[in-house]
């Protein structure tokens, strides 16, 4: 079950902040341990983070595949199957997010195994708060895979870390939100995005969302795109979500 | 470096504010006085390797050592000794503050 740690804590800063921080900052915990997962939503929150817990292997996978963490702490001993079974999963699943091994497994070899699963890094249990901190800034300081990559659909190209889209190559310019909902889109290419995934990519908890939000800001990427001879469709599968893919594509199926 | 067998005031104040572990470890310290004379071999399982992962976290390093040991001896497929038991105890009555039981 994911838990209330996903909650917005209180006061929050001002509203471009939020924007920004919680696309970056949401973090997947999967850990069945009460007190663990307290004290790691404590101090992820104290390093401005927001917080999903999941306790079950299960939940965990559904969740990863719900919302676009920036990076999932891993517990190995879960209650209903082994932790690195669920990275191996995750890795298999495409679900990128760079990932923590948390565990009391202590030999070097398992410490071997977990990386070669396709974790990032690995903790030690019992493990101190400081080096917590320490490594959890440090992973999300890496570029990760997806987010260091242009992507490219068809002749658009999206590219998140000089925030710039090209059409054929001519810049297509567009305000940030859209540019965020372009740049999710274009990293689940092919694959249908939940609406609650693009509302968590671009809102803040406190923002208010209505229900057309997503729509209209769907229908205005929707015509820029078509406006600068972008050879992609914007595909709205309704009480499902949206699904960027190539014109050609499309066709072929 | 070794840690300090047992949190400090500043460790607490900062590792377990609420004192919620604190109450888990009485809380454990109970059961396993009681799972110290059954056959409840997964319940004690399942405590000890709770203890492994989370006391020395909370900065209870000397009960989490002792529960490390313990875990692997039964991750391995060992049973515990009556003594096993009595060290973890013994560790927890110490943590908690009270008084070892007399022999």
């Amino acid at each position: 079950m994911l838990d209330g740690a996903r909650s917005p804590s209180g006061a929050q800063a001002d509203a471009d902040t939020r924007v920004a921080a919680a696309p970056e900052g949401r973090i997947l915990v999967v850990e069945d341990d009460a007190d663990i997962c307290r004290l790691l939503t404590r101090e992820l929150r104290g390093l401005g983070h927001t917080v999903d817990i999941a306790q079950l292997a299960d939940e965990a996978l559904t969740a990863a595949r719900a919302s676009d963490y920036a990076l999932m702490i891993v517990d190995l001993g879960l209650p209903d199957g082994d932790g690195l079974d669920l990275v191996r999963e995750m890795r298999r699943r495409s679900i990128e997010a760079p990932i923590l091994v948390l565990t009391a497994r202590r030999r070097i070899e398992d410490r071997v195994i977990g990386l070669s699963s396709g974790a990032d890094d690995y903790l030690v249990k019992p493990f101190a708060v400081p080096e917590l901190r320490a490594r959890v800034t440090a992973l999300l300081r890496r570029p990760s895979r997806l987010r260091s990559r242009r992507i490219a659909v068809a002749n658009l190209v999206v590219d998140p870390e000089a925030l710039e889209a090209v059409v054929d190559g001519a810049p297509l310019v567009l305000p940030r939100k859209q540019f965020q909902l372009l740049e999710l889109l274009a990293r689940r290419r092919n694959h249908m995005t939940p609406k609650r995934m693009i509302e968590e990519a671009l809102y803040g908890y406190d923002d208010s969302v209505s229900a057309n939000s997503i729509e209209a800001q769907i229908s205005k990427l929707r015509r820029a795109l078509r406006g600068a001879g972008a050879g992609v469709a914007l595909e709205t599968r309704r009480g499902i979500g949206y699904r960027l893919a190539a014109l050609t594509d499309i066709a072929a199926h | 470096m070794k840690r300090p067998p047992y949190p400090s005031a500043a460790d607490l104040n900062l590792l377990d504010p609420d004192g919620r572990f604190r109450e888990r470890l009485e809380a454990d310290r109970q059961a396993l006085a009681q799972l110290s004379d059954s056959h409840d071999t997964a319940e004690l399982a399942r405590v000890v390797h709770g203890l492994a992962g989370a006391a020395g976290t909370f900065g209870y390093s000397a009960v989490g050592e002792i529960a490390i040991e313990l875990d692997d001896k039964l991750r391995s497929g060992h049973a515990l000794a009556a003594t096993d038991l009595a060290r973890l105890l013994a560790a927890l009555e110490q943590a908690l503050g009270k008084p070892e039981k007399s022999a």
